[in-house]
């Protein structure tokens, strides 16, 4: 028995040894650089594309990119590799995770160490709510990468035929069409709840009409930050999406069938999704499909919206030689060109002005209007306190509360107003929790 | 997830406990037993890769679990603070785990008399299909072989607000079905989803068992004119006893823990938490918010509830079942 069991044992770290001798020997003159993402499917294509050019482009580094299943997964990936010190150098993390990711201890700030490494370029000329979130003192903390903004995409049949000609600016406006759709027997369902409404109708709501989400500039200027958005006018915005879902101008799609379906089998007239959306709606949609801004309050001055996506975070641990690979692919994921082409092969919006302009004087937003919406919209004006973005720690688990009490609105079990209450209160004890984890540090 | 190893392991004793009784009624069978074992280190040998195993899979993680509740802690782990009981206060402070709990007791305690009583009935009826029982059994036996997501997704299509074929039924029959927006429908779907899945496991038992019931007393009764639901409650049921305790205590571990895929393909614990099972809620809180504190006391206190639910049932139901027939 102890033969045998020597034997295994000598096996096993026989196995060992080879597997570990073999792994550096493969790539001895280029400097492997570990990229962990979250694209999936074609997007995963797209970023395997842009690893491939980067590659092809020189010759000290290679960038291996490898997806790690959705944001969560990376995320949660990034963790435990970080605890185990096998962190890749370069992580997409999602917008809800930048306070986590900032106070991590973890991270090397992305403007600090391209400026270091010398590489061209211009911080200023981010899109400014895509800097504005990302940033921390006035500086980027990590690269932007995949940024998208909501918008409103529609049935133009369905509008023509109920005699509009575009769905109106205003939510007053919006929700006239919706019903007189619906009262025509032109559609039964005025528009598809996307899973991600808390962003597009909550959040993105309250940037547009200027409404506070938190205090402290919505995190912005203190982690002593609470929410404040059962006393604006979300309560009145849930109290119109509730009277919409009630009335059957909204529906749900439920698991195993996606909202955007409902919207581009042309049995919903509008739907208020990512501009990211494009990719799919493109292929997709039997219907004749337009988009336009987000609506906004009669009588205000609607502002700039939010973005949503993510960044590339570079993370703390690696050799000084590799760090020049990681600045010289950052440096290359920001570059003019890489951006128009990335920005048109997934309606992700393009994140630096010289790339928009690059791809407006193509031509580009010509002959794909609808493409140029959620830049236009995101250009809108300049960003207040309340729609620069959303600093709030823990991020994930408040919008999961904000969430949850919201489906309990759906259900008739709580009203608007107490069911934005009891997000509030639970949203505020994880941000407590978070000011207490990280006191003295932001 | 660990906490199910816990019980899981456990449950294994049943059977010795009840060996233990037989032999004790015998007689004094046990000093001979002993005889045979002169290599007193044999016995610890062959227990030695169970115990790697716990130890590997049950023992560290749980002890970590333990140390890790009574800390807040950065994810990447760079800031600790040890803070005593706060994460435990706050749980039983929250109205959100509370009425988690309730769910979970709800939907486990649902879920175990379902299947039990479905499989119950299939299993008796098998003695009574003559033509094609094999097919019966197939039949039976095959939702067992479908992965938990599979038939979490199967359920949630068939029962969908929009497009499910069933939900045309149940709309045609005048029922106002939607599992998005109603609790309630929603809490169902994964009960009967859940029950679904597990008949099969409770149906292999128990015919297995109903075979050991003699067939010249079920004849017996059958002469004195018991109709088929007197022969099942009165002899039936009584002989393969503990049989049917086994599995209920099963399903209590079935239904708190690995009903997990289930609710995470059908509901994801909605809406507004009318299907959030407390396992899921460590997963949700754990894995997607990244709570490492508050998941790591979840999980301590839902390894507690499983253990003094699993006691219970041996101190108050398991009086009732005679092993010794």
């Amino acid at each position: 028995m102890d033969k045998t069991k020597r034997a295994f044992v000598g096996g096993l770290l026989a196995a060992a040894m080879t597997a570990g001798i073999a792994a550096p020997s493969i790539a001895q003159q280029r400097i492997e650089i570990q990229f962990w993402h979250a694209m999936s499917g074609v997007l995963g294509e797209r970023v395997d594309e842009i690893v491939k050019r980067y590659n092809d482009s020189q010759t000290k580094f290679t960038v291996v990119a490898t997806n790690k299943g959705n944001y969560d997964e990376v995320i949660n990936g990034t963790i435990a590799a970080y605890r185990a010190k096998k962190a890749p150098h370069i992580t997409q993390i999602y917008e809800r995770g930048f306070m986590t990711m900032l106070l991590s201890d973890a991270i090397v700030p992305v403007q600090d160490l391209l400026t270091e490494k010398k590489k061209p370029i211009d911080w200023g000329d981010f899109i400014k709510p895509v800097a504005s979130y990302y940033q921390y003192k006035g500086k980027l903390m990590s690269m932007p990468f995949n940024s998208s903004a909501p918008i409103l995409w529609y049935n133009k049949e369905h509008f023509e035929k109920a005699g509009f000609k575009e769905p109106g600016p205003t939510w007053q406006e919006l929700d006239k069409q919706l019903y007189a759709i619906k009262s025509k027997g032109i559609s039964e369902c005025g528009s598809s709840l996307a899973g991600d409404f808390f962003w597009s109708l909550i959040e993105n709501y309250s940037t547009v009409n200027d409404q506070p989400f938190g205090t402290k500039a919505n995190g912005y200027v203190g982690l002593d930050t609470v929410f404040v958005y059962n006393k604006t006018k979300v309560v009145e915005q849930t109290k119109r999406l509730k009277k919409w879902i009630d009335d059957g101008i909204m529906q749900i799609a439920g698991q195993g069938l996606s909202p955007e379906q409902l919207y581009t089998s042309g049995k919903c007239s509008t739907f208020f999704a990512s501009t990211a959306a494009h990719g799919s709606v493109e292929r997709n949609a039997n219907i004749k499909w337009s988009a336009t801004y987000l609506p906004w309050e009669e009588g205000t001055q609607p502002r700039n919206s939010s973005i949503g996506g993510a960044t590339l975070w570079v993370m703390k641990g690696h050799k000084a030689e590799e760090y020049d690979g990681v600045a010289d692919f950052l440096a290359f994921v920001a570059s003019p060109d890489l951006q128009v082409w990335w920005s048109k092969v997934t309606g992700y919006v393009p994140i630096t002005n010289k790339a928009y302009e690059a791809a407006k004087k193509e031509g580009y937003y010509t002959a794909n209007p609808t493409r140029e919406i959620a830049i236009l919209q995101l250009n809108r004006g300049t960003p207040t306190a309340n729609s620069q973005g959303f600093h709030f720690g823990n991020y994930t688990q408040s919008t999961f509360a904000l969430r949850q009490e919201l489906e309990s609105v759906w259900a008739n079990k709580k009203s608007p107003q107490e069911a934005l209450d009891d997000a509030v209160r639970r949203g505020n004890e994880i941000l407590r929790q978070f000011e207490k984890l990280h006191a003295g540090k932001y | 997830m660990q906490a199910s190893t816990s019980v899981t392991a456990e449950l294994p004793a049943a059977a010795p406990r009840a060996d233990r009784r037989r032999r004790a009624a015998a007689g004094g069978t046990a000093g001979l037993k002993r005889a045979h074992y002169t290599n007193s280190r044999l016995p610890f040998l062959l227990l030695l890769p169970q115990l790697l195993v716990l130890l590997l899979f049950f023992f560290i993680p749980a002890v970590r679990a333990l140390v890790q509740a009574f800390v807040i802690t950065d994810p990447f782990g760079t800031t600790v603070h040890f803070v005593w009981f706060d994460n435990f206060r706050a749980l039983l402070a929250s109205p959100e785990y509370r009425s988690s709990v309730w769910v979970t007791l709800w939907f486990t305690l649902a879920q175990s008399v379902l299947t039990l009583s479905v499989a119950a009935v299939l299993a008796f009826a098998t003695d009574r299909v003559i033509r094609g029982r094999g097919l019966y059994r197939s039949i039976v036996l095959l939702p067992y072989a479908i992965a938990p997501v599979i038939a979490g997704i199967l359920w949630a299509f068939m029962f969908n607000a929009h497009v499910g074929p069933l939900t045309y039924v149940l709309k045609a029959l005048g029922v106002a079905w939607d599992p998005t927006r109603n609790g309630f429908d929603a809490f169902l779907l994964v009960t009967f989803a859940a029950a679904w899945k597990h008949i099969c496991y409770d149906y292999i038992f128990l015919v297995a068992a109903l075979l050991a019931v003699p067939a010249s007393l079920l004849e017996a009764a059958a002469v004195d004119g018991a109709g088929p639901g007197l022969r099942f409650f009165k002899i039936a049921l009584p002989m393969i006893g503990p049989t049917v305790f086994f599995l209920l205590v099963m399903n209590f571990v079935y239904g708190f823990f690995e009903t997990f895929a289930i609710i995470d393909a059908v509901t994801k614990g909605g809406p507004g938490g009318a299907t959030m099972i407390l396992v899921y809620k460590v997963y949700q809180d754990g894995f997607v918010h990244i709570d490492l504190g508050s998941s790591a006391a979840q999980s301590v206190l839902l390894m507690i509830f499983a253990v003094i639910l699993t006691m219970l049932q041996f101190r108050y139901v398991e009086r009732n079942v005679n092993y010794d027939v």
